[in-house]
C-alpha cells in the first residue's frame, strides 16, 4: 500500500527505528568513551626533593604547615612525633623514610617551609611530612599505569600506580599501604 | 586523682615526654655516677616496673578534656610498653603510661 502523501507508514517506522539506533549508538559511544578514559580523578601533587608524588584528593583531609612536633620515645623510625592540630592529636610520619624502606636515612626536619599532608583511609589518619605541595591535577582514571616491575616490591606495594603529570612520572601513593606499618 | 582528672609525674626520657600516674609511683631514685639520670619505680597500681629517664620535669594535672586516645597509626608503631592516652595542653603533649 502506498500512502497518498508520499510518506509511507513503513518509512515512518524505519525513521523511528533509525532514530532509536542512532540514540543507542550515541549512548554506547559515550559509555565506550567512559570505559576508555574512566572517570576523572583529582590528585594532589607533592614533592620530596626533586621526586614527585601524587595522592588521590579523596583521601586528603587537609594540608598543614608543620608546627611543634612532640617526639615519641620507642616509636618506629618513620614516626616524627605528634602534632597538636587544633586540639586533635595528629601522628606525623616521615614519608621519605617510609619510601626508603630498609635504607637508613636521617630523619627529615619538620621546618616551616615544608608541609604536612593529612591522609585518611578507613578511619585511620596520619600526617605525612613532604617538602612541597605543587598542584591539584585532574586526570582520567585510565591515566594511572601499573607500577614498574623494576621497582623493589617492598617499595612498589606503597603505590597504586604511576601517572604522567606535570611533565614527569609521579608515583601515586596507596593510602592504605602508607598508613599501615 | 580527682573525678575527671589525673595527676601525672612528667619525665623526659631523652626522646620525649612521658607522664605516669602519680598514684602508681613508688619511688624516684637518682642514678649515681650519671648526672641527670633518674630511675622511676612504679607499681603501686599494677605490676612493678622501672623506667630510666634523663630528667624529672615535675607534676601536672590533666583534666578529661586534655586527654586524647592514642592514634592507631602511632600505637602500631611503638615497640614495648604502649601508652594508654595522650595528654595535650596548650604548650605540651605527653604520652601517658
Amino acid at each position: 500500500m502506498v500512502s497518498t502523501s508520499g510518506v509511507s507508514p513503513l518509512n515512518d517506522a524505519r525513521k523511528e527505528l533509525l532514530r532509536e539506533v542512532s540514540i543507542e549508538a550515541e549512548v554506547s559511544g559515550r559509555e565506550k568513551a567512559l570505559e576508555e578514559t574512566g572517570p576523572a580523578r583529582s590528585l594532589l601533587v607533592f614533592y620530596l626533593g626533586a621526586e614527585g608524588f601524587a595522592v588521590d584528593l579523596a583521601h586528603v583531609r587537609k594540608v598543614l604547615r608543620p608546627s611543634r612536633i612532640a617526639r615519641v620515645s620507642g616509636a618506629a623510625p618513620e614516626v616524627l612525633g605528634l602534632m597538636n592540630c587544633h586540639g586533635e592529636v595528629l601522628c606525623v610520619l616521615d614519608l621519605r623514610r617510609i619510601l626508603s624502606h630498609g635504607v637508613k636515612t636521617a630523619p627529615s626536619a619538620a621546618t616551616e617551609e615544608k608541609f604536612v599532608v593529612v591522609i585518611r583511609h578507613a578511619g585511620r589518619e596520619a600526617g605525612f611530612l613532604v617538602d612541597s605541595v605543587r598542584d591539584v591535577a585532574e586526570l582520567p582514571a585510565s591515566s594511572v599505569s601499573p607500577v614498574l616491575d623494576s621497582i623493589d616490591p617492598s617499595r612498589a606495594r606503597l603505590f597504586e600506580g604511576t601517572v604522567a603529570c606535570c611533565g614527569q612520572f609521579l608515583g601515586l601513593l596507596s593510602p592504605p599501604a602508607v598508613l599501615n606499618p | 586523682m580527682t573525678s575527671g582528672s589525673v595527676d601525672l609525674l612528667v619525665v623526659d626520657d631523652g626522646e620525649g615526654f612521658r607522664g605516669y600516674d602519680c598514684r602508681d609511683v613508688v619511688r624516684v631514685e637518682e642514678v649515681e655516677g650519671e648526672p641527670g639520670g633518674y630511675l622511676v619505680r612504679l607499681g603501686r597500681l599494677g605490676s612493678p616496673r622501672e623506667v630510666a629517664c634523663r630528667e624529672i620535669l615535675g607534676s601536672v594535672t590533666l583534666s578529661a578534656r586534655e586527654i586524647r586516645p592514642v592514634p592507631d597509626v602511632l600505637r602500631e608503631r611503638i615497640a614495648g610498653e604502649k601508652p594508654w592516652a595522650v595528654g595535650i595542653t596548650g604548650r605540651e603533649m605527653y604520652l601517658l603510661y
